[in-house]
């Protein structure tokens, strides 16, 4: 690893703390609501926008389960996109920064809470993309648990069939899903074996390793799509968070917020 | 307007696509495996680009089209209409007509049209397309107005949904008839009655209507093209103080053209009999045109009979002309 690689990846690190940070925050003020996806996602939502990778505005951005739009306000308020104050309006009435993304949702190019829908999507913005000549990157974020909907095994086919490139997916394997750990309500694996049958390029990475990641991403090409499985723990590396929560739609008791607080400052460096 | 039997147009749907496609670089087509069965074999030889078969799949090709048409491109997704709505009806929300996007869903074989049974009819898609906010609802029925429907649309800033039949397509008006998205026409004036049609019930109300005129009877006729947004100030002036309204429709009598009718009257507080033909709330089955359209009592005689009922004239009912079956033309069912 070069000094310049190291930095970077030392910068997205502490991206990710506040990414955490200003999502625990969020879901405090009403107690409950989407922290184990800002704890699970953060090094994924660091990577694909806080290198400079990603052009706000050119490249695409797709959010597949619209749950996740937690995430993306940290990141968007870390890196100046929307002012850190707004923060504090998360999923209150009224305001723009609801608790599932919206077509009102601000930045994001294309918003689904119906789950699945994602990548048929963002292989339509690839689409006109490549049809336009364009270099513009198409990324689009994915939870393990939509791999049940048929429609992105549908869309998967596509893109491998057509070769569509300058689309990479991320995928947030974190065994999560509203009625317990996906393993438990049935099988998806083996995930990268399915992709690559699929036809598309297939890294499985620790979603939590900001290198790894990174590596991962830049192994994208034009003429055929990439998924990065990103294995993650969707209470992330968090003590305070106990076994026994449900993390998925978390209620958030003051003492577990203090616990984690605490622990993201410790670690901030 | 022409008499029937009418002659014949042939895939007029593909033709005009091609021309859009032609002139507006933009426009693109999608389909799911039904290429020449949705005329779109027209387009795919001509310009391949501007051509996708995404293979069955058609939650995954709304999901495609929303994608492109959000970057700018006006984007016709065709399949068999049940195939095209009910299959794919939470993706067509939230991609298409939620975000109000440039998405024309195109439906063939509409209502008991397909022989195929229940499964390949579409006898709901007015209703499901019409309940959904941003969508436009058109149900086509002749060579003249799919010929400028396509346009239409395609100007249209918005989804829509356009259902019709495919192949040979009726000519039933000339080149004086000018579709619009806003209205619907008064094609005959009478005093005693109305009768509101849409898309392959136009013929046989035509039909109806002059039989029934011929033995005293005098109906009004609208043809109402566009079921969603409907054009109430036509169809109000149309009913006027007449004595009854029939709606015939080759779709369920819930949701579609019928409902649409009863709403703007009730909206208007016009308090006129109304008698709604298509299928009864009932699925149908597999089957001929005649077959089907005599069973399920959406015919010529089927309107005679109701509007003659409602008249309180004396006497039986004219019967129905006898259509003779030529080739090469089209006869109303």
């Amino acid at each position: 690893m070069t000094s310049q690689t190291l930095v970077d990846t030392l910068a997205l690190a502490r991206l990710s703390n506040r990414i955490r940070f200003h999502a625990t925050n969020m879901v405090a003020i009403q107690g409950f609501g989407y922290l184990g996806q800002a704890m699970s996602a953060a090094e994924i939502f660091a990577t694909i926008f806080g290198n400079n990778r990603f052009k706000l505005g050119y490249d695409r951005f797709v959010l597949s389960p619209g749950h996740y739009v937690i995430v993306f306000y940290a990141v968007a308020a870390e890196l100046g996109w929307i002012k850190k104050e707004e923060l504090l309006s998360y999923g209150a009435d009224g305001s723009l920064l609801e608790a599932i993304s919206t077509e009102r949702t601000p930045l994001i190019d294309l918003n689904c809470g119906s789950l699945g829908q994602g990548l048929s999507g963002g292989i339509g913005l690839a689409l006109v993309a490549r049809e336009e000549n364009k270099n513009r990157h198409t990324y689009v974020f994915l939870s393990d648990g939509e791999m049940e909907e048929g429609q992105i095994w549908e869309a998967a086919m596509f893109a491998g069939h057509h070769q569509v490139g300058n689309l990479t997916v991320l995928l947030d394997a974190n065994n999560s899903q509203v009625d317990g750990s996906i393993d438990f309500v049935t099988t998806i694996e083996p995930l990268a074996a399915k992709w690559s049958s699929f036809g598309w390029q297939v890294a499985e990475v620790n979603g939590h390793d900001i290198a790894e990641l990174t590596k991962a991403m830049n192994l994208a090409k034009d003429n055929q799509p990439l998924i990065i499985i990103a294995r993650t723990k969707i209470a992330g590396h968090m003590r305070a968070i106990p076994d026994s929560v449900d993390v998925h739609f978390i209620k958030l008791e003051p003492e577990i917020t203090s616990g984690i607080l605490s622990q993201l400052e410790e670690e901030y460096v | 307007m022409f008499d029937s039997p009418y002659e014949i147009a042939l895939k007029p749907y593909g033709m005009a696509l091609l021309e859009l496609a032609k002139k507006n670089p933009n426009v693109f087509c999608l389909g799911a495996d039904l290429t020449r069965q949705t005329e779109t074999d027209i387009i795919r030889d001509e310009l391949p680009n501007r051509f996708i078969n995404v293979g069955m799949a058609e939650a995954n090709m709304i999901g495609i089209a929303g994608g492109m048409a959000r970057a700018g491109k006006i984007v016709f997704v065709n399949s068999f209409g049940v195939f095209t709505t009910r299959r794919c009806y939470d993706q067509i929300a939230m991609a298409v007509a939620y975000p109000n996007l440039n998405v024309k869903i195109v439906g063939f074989m509409p209502g008991i049209s397909s022989p195929g049974g229940p499964s390949h009819q579409a006898i709901d898609d007015m209703a499901l397309m019409r309940a959904l906010p941003n969508m436009t609802v058109v149900d086509l029925a002749d060579n003249e107005e799919i010929t400028q429907a396509v346009a239409a649309v395609a100007e249209h800033q918005g989804p829509v949904y356009m259902r019709l039949k495919r192949g040979e397509i009726p000519i039933i008006f000339d080149k004086d008839h000018k579709f619009s998205l806003r209205s619907a026409h008064h094609l005959i004036q009478g005093s005693d009655g109305c009768i509101i049609s849409s898309g392959m019930m136009v013929p046989a109300a035509i039909s109806a209507v002059k039989t029934l005129s011929d033995a005293g009877l005098k109906l009004s006729l609208v043809n109402c093209p566009v079921v969603k947004p409907i054009d109430i100030e036509t169809i109000l002036s149309a009913i006027g103080t007449k004595n009854f309204v029939i709606t015939v429709e080759n779709h369920s009598i819930i949701g579609g053209l019928g409902s649409a009718v009863a709403e703007a009257m009730t909206d208007k507080g016009v308090g006129v009999p109304l008698i709604r033909l298509g299928l009864q709330d009932t699925f149908a089955e597999s089957g001929s045109r005649e077959f089907l359209f005599e069973k399920y009592q959406l015919g010529v005689q089927k309107l005679i009979d109701s509007a003659w009922d409602k008249s309180g004239l004396k006497g039986e009912a004219p019967r129905a002309p006898l259509q003779q079956i030529i080739s090469g033309k089209y006869a109303p069912v």
